[in-house]
C-alpha cells in the first residue's frame, strides 16, 4: 500500500511541475479569442456571492453564441479565491501573468479588490465593475478601473426620498452596520432628510457578528418609529427580522441593494422578507424584457442547475459594459481603443441602469430601481430607475 | 544510522560534508530561483516562506511542546497589522517595526501561556481558538487598525524612513530576498534552540510533564516561553504577510487560517523543522496554485473537469479542490502518521543502506 501511494505522489508531482511549463505572459487576446477574468468566492464563508462570476460566464456565453466580438470569442476564467484578499493576489497574479488575461470584470470583496488594484493598474490591465461600492476605487479616478455599482450613499439618499415622499413616513428609523458600507448609507440618507427638514427618530449602529438584537429592536420599537431603513448583512437583517417579530415590532423595513436576493433572503428569513422594500442594481430576474427574457432562456441552456437571483444576473450587469465597449471598438482591438470607448461609454442600458463614463469620472450610475418582495420571494417593482440628484460626485 | 557519539557531533549544524555541500547548494537555488521563475511564482513563494516560518514557530508549540493552539492566525494578525501600523503611525525603520511587533505577538503568546499550564488538550484548544477570534474581531471593531475595510501596507523601507537613509523596496522579487534571508535564519534559529536544553525542555514536557517537573524542568518557564517563542515567530511572519498581500482586512486571519496552520504542520510532520517546511509549502502550492488549476493539469484535468459537469454543484471545480485537500490530509496521516517528514526518512534511509 505504501508503495501504491509513494507511486501516486511521485505521478502528482510530475504533473504539478508540468502545470508550470505554461506559456508566459500573452496580451490577452489574440485573432480568436479575447481572455476576461474574474475572482470570487466559490467555497468558503462568502460563497453565496460567487453566483456573481458564474453569472458573468452566462453573458460571455450569449456573446460567444452569437459569434463573438468581431470574430473573437471571450475565453472567460473564474478564479477561487475564498474571499481572502491573499489568494485573490494569487489568483489575479496567475491569469494576468501566466493566462495573460485582457480585462477583469466583477470582483467580490472590499478588500480582495483593494489587494490587487494598484497591481491591476500597474499592469494597465482593464477593470470592469467591480461587484463592491469602494470609493477608492472611484475617487479619485483609476485610468483602467471602471465601477458600475451604485454607491451606498447615493443609494440611500434614493430611498429615503422614496421613504418620506412614497411612504408617506414621518417617523424614520436607521439600522446600518459599522463600516464604510453602514455609514455611506446613512450620510446619503441623512442628506436627503437635511432637503425635508426631518431627522431619524432613532439612529443604531451593529456590528456584523451580533447574535442578540433585542436591545436595538426594542429602541426602535419604542422610537414609535413605522419605517426602518436598514444598511446590515443578510444575517443582521435575518436576526432583526425574527427579534422584532417576537417583541411585536413591525415597522416597514427598507433595504440597500445588498439585500435584494429575494429568493436568499425569503429562504433565510423564514419568509418574514415578504413586504421589504429593497434597492436593486439590476432589473428583477422576472422582468418581461426582451433582453432579460433572452437571458433567462440561455440560462435555461447554459446553467440549468443555476438559481435564477439577482447575484446571478449581477455578473452579466456588472460585464455587460465590457462587452459592448470590445463591440464599439471593432476589428483592430488594442487596450487603447478599448480605454477609449469605456471612456466615452454614454447612457449605455441593458438590464442593468444606465452607464455613463467620462475619462474624469469613472462611477458609472447614481441609479437604482426599487423593488419590494412580494409572496413565495416574488419581484414587484415599486418605482423604475431613480437618479440620485443630490450625487456630489457628478459635479466634479 | 544516525548514532551520536557526543553532545557536540548533535547540535551541529551541519553533519558531514555532503550535508554542507548540499545545503549551499540548495541555498544557491533559492537564491537565483528568481532568474528562471516567471514573476508570478515569486508572489507564491514568498507566500510560501511567510507560511514556513509560522509552520515552524507553530511546530515548536504544538510538534515539540506538546501543546495546541487553534488561535495562531490571531498572532500572525498581531504581526501584520503591528508591523504596518508602527511604520506608518511611528515612522519607524522596517527591521525594527516587525522585531517590535513580533515581542508583542510573543507578549501576547506568553499570556495565553498563562491558562495552558492549567488546561490540556480540548480545553486548550477552546482557550487558544477564543484569543484568535477575539484578537480578530477587536481589530475590526476599532478604528485605529482601519476597522473592517482593513489597511493597506505601507511602502516597505528597510532604512530610516523620510530621511537621506530611505532605502524603499518593491516588486516581489526583492521582497524575496529579504522573506528568503529571514525565512533562512528564523529556520536555523529554531533548528538551534531545539538542539539546547530549552529544546529538550520542550520534549520532555511533551513526553510526560510530571516527569519533567520531576527532572528539574520548570513547567511555568518552559510552557510560557513555548508560546512566546511560537508567537514572536506567528508575528514575524504576520509582517512579512502584510507586506507580500498589500492589503489586508481582520477577516483574512479567521479560524479557517488557523485551522490550516495546524493542517500544515501536521501534514508536514509534527515535532521536526523539516517537517514544518515540507507541509507549509505542500498544503500552500496545493490551496494557493495547484488545486485552483485542476483543468490545466495535463490529462487528469479534462478527467475532472468532466466528473465535476457530471456530478457536482453548480460551483464547478471549486468543489474538487476542497476534496483533494481532504483526501490528501486523511491519505498522508493514515500512511504516513509521521507526516511528509517520514516519507522523507524513509527515502534517506533507503539510499543510505541501499543496495540492502
Amino acid at each position: 500500500m505504501k508503495k501504491v501511494v509513494f507511486a501516486f505522489m511521485i505521478v502528482f508531482t510530475f504533473l504539478a511541475v508540468s502545470t508550470f511549463a505554461n506559456a508566459a505572459a500573452r496580451p490577452g487576446y489574440d485573432d480568436k479569442e479575447i481572455r476576461i477574468g474574474q475572482w470570487g468566492p466559490q467555497t468558503g464563508p462568502a460563497a453565496p456571492w460567487g453566483s456573481v462570476a458564474r453569472g458573468s460566464a452566462l453573458l460571455f456565453n450569449v456573446v460567444n453564441e452569437q459569434g463573438g466580438i468581431h470574430g473573437r470569442k471571450i475565453k472567460y476564467f473564474i478564479r477561487d479565491d475564498q474571499y481572502n484578499p491573499a489568494q485573490t493576489k494569487a489568483v489575479v497574479k496567475e491569469l494576468v501573468e501566466r493566462v495573460g488575461v485582457f480585462a477583469f470584470v466583477g470582483g467580490v470583496g472590499g478588500a480582495c479588490g483593494l489587494a490587487v488594484m494598484d497591481y491591476l493598474a500597474e499592469n494597465k490591465i482593464i477593470w470592469v465593475g467591480p461587484s463592491a461600492a469602494i470609493t477608492d476605487f472611484v475617487f479619485p479616478v483609476k485610468p483602467y478601473l471602471f465601477a458600475v455599482y451604485p454607491l451606498y450613499e447615493d443609494e440611500g439618499s434614493i430611498l429615503a426620498k422614496y421613504v418620506v415622499e412614497k411612504l408617506k413616513s414621518k417617523k424614520i428609523a436607521f439600522f446600518y452596520q459599522n463600516d464604510a458600507y453602514g455609514k455611506d448609507g446613512l450620510k446619503g440618507a441623512k442628506k436627503r432628510l437635511a432637503t425635508y427638514k426631518m431627522k431619524f427618530v432613532e439612529e443604531i449602529p451593529v456590528e456584523p457578528g451580533e447574535k442578540d438584537l433585542s436591545s436595538q429592536m426594542l429602541k426602535f420599537k419604542k422610537s414609535g418609529a413605522d419605517v426602518v431603513m436598514m444598511f446590515v448583512n443578510p444575517t443582521i437583517a435575518t436576526i432583526a427580522l425574527k427579534t422584532s417579530a417576537t417583541v411585536d415590532f413591525k415597522p416597514q423595513w427598507v433595504s440597500s441593494n445588498t439585500l435584494s436576493d429575494y429568493g436568499l433572503m425569503f429562504k433565510i428569513t423564514g419568509g418574514l422578507w415578504e413586504g421589504v422594500i429593497t434597492g436593486a442594481f439590476g432589473m428583477t430576474p422576472t422582468a418581461d424584457h426582451p433582453l432579460m427574457n433572452m437571458y433567462r432562456e440561455a440560462g435555461k441552456k447554459y446553467a440549468p442547475e443555476e438559481r435564477w437571483g439577482t447575484f446571478y444576473l449581477a455578473g452579466v450587469v456588472f460585464a455587460d459594459p465590457l462587452v459592448e465597449a470590445l463591440k464599439r471598438v471593432g476589428p483592430k482591438l488594442t487596450r487603447d481603443a478599448a480605454l477609449r470607448e469605456l471612456n466615452s461609454l454614454t447612457n449605455h442600458q441593458t438590464i442593468g441602469p444606465k452607464i455613463t463614463w467620462t475619462p474624469k469620472i469613472h462611477q458609472g450610475t447614481d441609479s437604482i430601481q426599487i423593488q419590494k418582495c412580494g409572496p413565495n420571494a416574488s419581484y414587484i417593482l415599486l418605482q423604475d430607475w431613480t437618479p440620485n440628484e443630490l450625487a456630489t460626485w457628478k459635479k466634479k | 544510522m544516525d548514532m551520536k557519539r557526543d553532545y557536540y557531533e548533535d547540535v551541529e549544524l551541519f553533519k558531514s560534508g555532503t550535508i554542507l555541500f548540499w545545503s549551499i547548494a540548495f541555498l544557491i537555488f533559492l537564491f537565483t530561483l528568481p532568474i528562471y521563475l516567471p514573476s508570478y511564482n515569486v508572489y507564491l513563494l514568498n507566500i510560501i516562506m511567510v507560511h514556513v516560518i509560522l509552520a515552524v514557530g507553530l511546530n515548536i508549540l504544538v510538534g515539540y511542546t506538546g501543546q495546541i493552539s487553534l488561535g495562531h492566525a490571531g498572532f500572525f494578525a498581531i504581526g501584520a497589522y503591528g508591523t504596518s501600523l508602527l511604520m506608518m503611525h511611528l515612522h519607524l525603520p522596517f527591521i525594527a517595526a516587525i522585531i517590535i511587533a513580533a515581542l508583542i505577538a510573543a507578549f501576547f503568546g506568553f499570556i495565553i501561556g498563562l491558562p495552558a499550564l492549567r488546561l490540556e488538550g480540548p480545553y486548550l484548544a477552546i482557550a487558544t481558538l477564543g484569543f484568535g477570534l477575539t484578537i480578530m474581531h477587536i481589530i475590526g471593531r476599532w478604528e485605529v487598525f482601519g476597522g473592517r475595510m482593513g489597511i493597506s501596507a505601507p511602502p516597505l523601507d528597510l532604512g530610516i524612513p523620510d530621511t537621506s537613509l530611505s532605502w524603499v523596496i518593491n516588486g516581489d522579487v526583492k521582497i524575496y530576498y529579504l522573506i528568503l534571508i529571514i525565512t533562512v535564519l528564523m529556520v536555523i534559529a529554531a533548528r538551534n534552540m531545539m538542539k539546547t536544553r530549552i529544546g529538550r525542555a520542550f520534549m520532555s514536557i511533551r513526553d510526560d510533564d510530571i516527569a519533567a517537573e520531576v527532572m528539574g524542568v520548570n513547567l511555568t518557564i518552559y510552557k510560557t516561553m513555548s508560546f512566546g517563542v511560537s508567537a514572536f515567530y506567528a508575528g514575524v511572519a504576520g509582517g512579512l504577510y502584510g507586506f507580500v498581500v498589500g492589503y489586508f482586512d481582520p477577516f483574512s486571519f479567521n479560524l479557517i487560517l488557523s485551522i490550516v496552520f495546524l493542517v500544515m504542520i501536521t501534514v508536514g510532520g509534527l515535532g521536526s523543522i523539516m517537517g514544518a517546511i515540507m507541509g507549509a509549502v505542500l498544503i500552500t502550492y496545493l490551496q494557493f496554485d495547484l488545486l485552483k488549476n485542476v483543468e490545466n493539469l495535463p490529462y487528469l484535468g479534462e478527467l475532472l473537469v468532466a466528473i465535476s459537469r457530471k456530478w457536482f454543484t453548480v460551483i464547478g471545480l471549486a468543489n474538487f479542490s476542497h476534496i483533494a485537500l481532504g483526501l490528501i490530509m486523511i491519505a498522508i496521516v493514515i500512511f504516513e502518521p509521521l507526516g511528509m517528514f517520514g516519507i522523507w526518512i524513509r527515502i534517506k534511509k533507503y539510499w543510505k543502506t541501499w543496495p540492502f
